[in-house]
């Protein structure tokens, strides 16, 4: 294999031509392949959506039934101040919320893989905790912490956390037996253990826990705001709802999901990045 | 504390390794005594459960005998494993794979820092095993074999005294096992380093072995130790001479009794 692999390399410095026009095909073909993973969803989109703009006429529905496309988009024009001014709360929620929440979970997991009594002491309680819908623990949240900033950050908090410590504990345990018997060779300690194989085992299981977290931290920062907040996307939600103001209320969730996916797109990002020796896996 | 050159480089004494299991205590390893002298080179064969890797595991301070005696240069195995005397290399090569293949080698230079013994450039040990141009390359990029020459090139870096290999060309095809076969007695011949190699192959043992150790099976105990009386340095050429092939079927004819 290897002198294959040298054979091949020296073929490639004899007929640079021919593999100079290899290796632009295949570019070339990569590239279009892309485009088209883009341009087919988009595609979708616009049919999906001037289908709807054409039913609703047609159809005449009342635009606080279902509006418009047209109407979404207007508003999402005229009233962009607004939507931005009760973004930012609800960004600010979700990011600090995801921070602590992934952080506590990554502690906690490092905690769980060191010492199995606690594992077994507490991961219970946290499948319990889990259990209970956010629907249900965020008035709880907001009448321990009152109405400002830091109950909607628990709760963000703690949509963010279960996930990420499933995923750092399963993921802080990958590590093989013979690369702890290389390590226990080298007499490797603890913390070398630690930080040179076990975090490092971990990061891909992280990252589909953070990118899991960065739509959800955002959902949790919303079901806050519903708790008698007075801005932010969530509280926005809730006056556009009772004022039947179905533009805004479209308008607003779209402002709301963009986010979550630029929020997911910065993560994998990140991911593709920091795992770059992890490509082959996860293509 | 190192051994004379002409000394022994591996001693063991009535050495038993129970196992407590399921279905009750299981013997990996009875009362095995064998000794190899400084620069020797012994390939262990024998059938599955054998207690060959066992062996290797205890020599290098994995798992602690139950009872019996071991030196690995006069030493305990926990001080020769602290003085970085023992590499070892695994049936899979075990790279981290976040790591390219040059930092792959030099992993044991930034772990265990209070052992540290004048250990070799890896770079000068990236090129000794032929990888000269992969340096950057992580194990996902690699083949097999290439994988498992960096796996050889990391247990070297420390420039240690023994050598234990665990079926390392095991999962390889024919043609890189041999080519593999020919570069680890070079590298064995260059480093004067002792090795203890398992194998499944009995072609392997008696083409790399000086000496090869039969082992049987429940209890794993040793069935015979064999010289090998063939012309060094060895080449591949040789397993066609008809001194190889009486070996080697010799091996097979007490191999069939061990099972």
């Amino acid at each position: 294999m290897t002198a294959r692999a040298l054979t091949s390399a020296r073929l490639a410095k004899a007929q640079p031509n021919d593999e100079e026009a290899a290796r632009l095909a295949y570019i070339a073909s990569a590239r279009a392949a892309a485009r088209r993973r883009l341009l087919l969803p988009l595609g979708a989109i616009l049919l999906i959506l001037a289908l709807w703009e054409v039913g609703v006429a047609y159809f005449h529905v009342r635009p606080f039934i279902a509006p418009a496309p047209s109407a979404v988009a207007s508003v999402l024009y005229h009233k962009f101040g607004l939507l931005m001014s009760n973004l930012g709360p609800t960004a600010v929620e979700a990011l600090i919320g995801f921070a602590f929440g992934n952080l506590l979970a990554i502690l906690t997991a490092t905690v769980f893989v060191h010492q199995r009594i606690a594992e077994e002491a507490f991961f219970p309680i946290a499948v319990m905790v889990h259990t209970i819908p956010v629907m249900a623990y965020a008035p709880i949240l907001v009448l321990l912490l009152g109405n400002g900033l830091s109950a909607k950050v628990a709760i963000a908090a703690m949509i963010c956390y279960f996930p990420t410590l499933v995923n750092m504990t399963r993921g802080l345990r990958a590590v093989s037996p013979q690369q702890m018997e290389l390590m226990h060779i080298l007499s490797a300690s603890p913390a070398e253990i630690f930080f040179k194989l076990r975090l490092q085992c971990a990061l891909p299981y992280l990252f589909s826990a953070l990118k899991i977290a960065a739509a959800t931290s955002v959902i949790g920062a919303i079901v806050g705001e519903w708790i008698g907040a007075t801005t932010g996307i969530g509280a926005l939600i809730i006056q556009a709802t009772y004022n039947f103001d179905s533009p805004l209320l479209y308008a607003t969730i779209v402002v709301g999901s963009v986010f979550s996916a630029a929020f997911f797109g910065v993560i994998s990002w990140a991911e593709g990045r920091v795992l770059r020796w992890n490509v082959a896996e996860t293509r | 504390m190192s051994a004379p050159a002409t000394g022994v480089a591996l001693r063991l004494k009535d050495v038993t390794v129970r196992f407590a299991t399921e279905r009750g205590a299981v013997t990996a390893l009875d009362r095995v005594s064998l000794s190899i002298r400084s620069g020797g080179f012994l390939t262990l064969v024998g059938p599955s459960g054998c207690g060959k890797s066992t062996l290797l595991r205890v020599i290098s301070d994995l798992i602690p005998p139950t009872s019996g005696e071991i030196e690995v240069l006069g030493e305990t195995p926990a001080r020769a494993r602290a003085a970085r005397q023992i590499g070892f290399v695994f049936q899979d090569a075990s790279l981290l794979p976040w790591r390219t293949a040059l930092q792959n080698v030099a992993l044991p230079l930034e772990v265990g820092g209070r052992s540290r013994r004048a250990s070799r450039d890896p770079r000068e040990l990236i090129s000794l095993v032929g990888l000269v141009g992969w340096e950057g390359a992580y194990p996902h990029e690699l083949s097999g074999g290439m994988r498992q020459r960096v796996a050889i090139a990391r247990a070297l870096v420390d420039d240690p005294k023994l050598l234990l290999m665990d079926e390392p060309f095991g999962a390889l095809d024919e043609i890189t096992r041999d080519r593999l076969n020919v570069e680890l007695l070079r590298i064995w011949e260059r480093t004067g380093a002792t090795i203890v190699f398992v194998t499944h192959s009995i072609y392997e043992a008696a083409l790399l072995g000086q000496e090869v150790l039969l082992m049987a099976t429940s209890p794993g105990r040793v069935r015979e130790l064999v010289s090998v009386p063939l012309a060094n340095p060895r080449a591949i050429e040789q397993r066609e001479t008809p001194e190889f092939v009486e070996i080697a079927a010799h091996l097979r004819r007490v191999l069939e009794t061990c099972g």
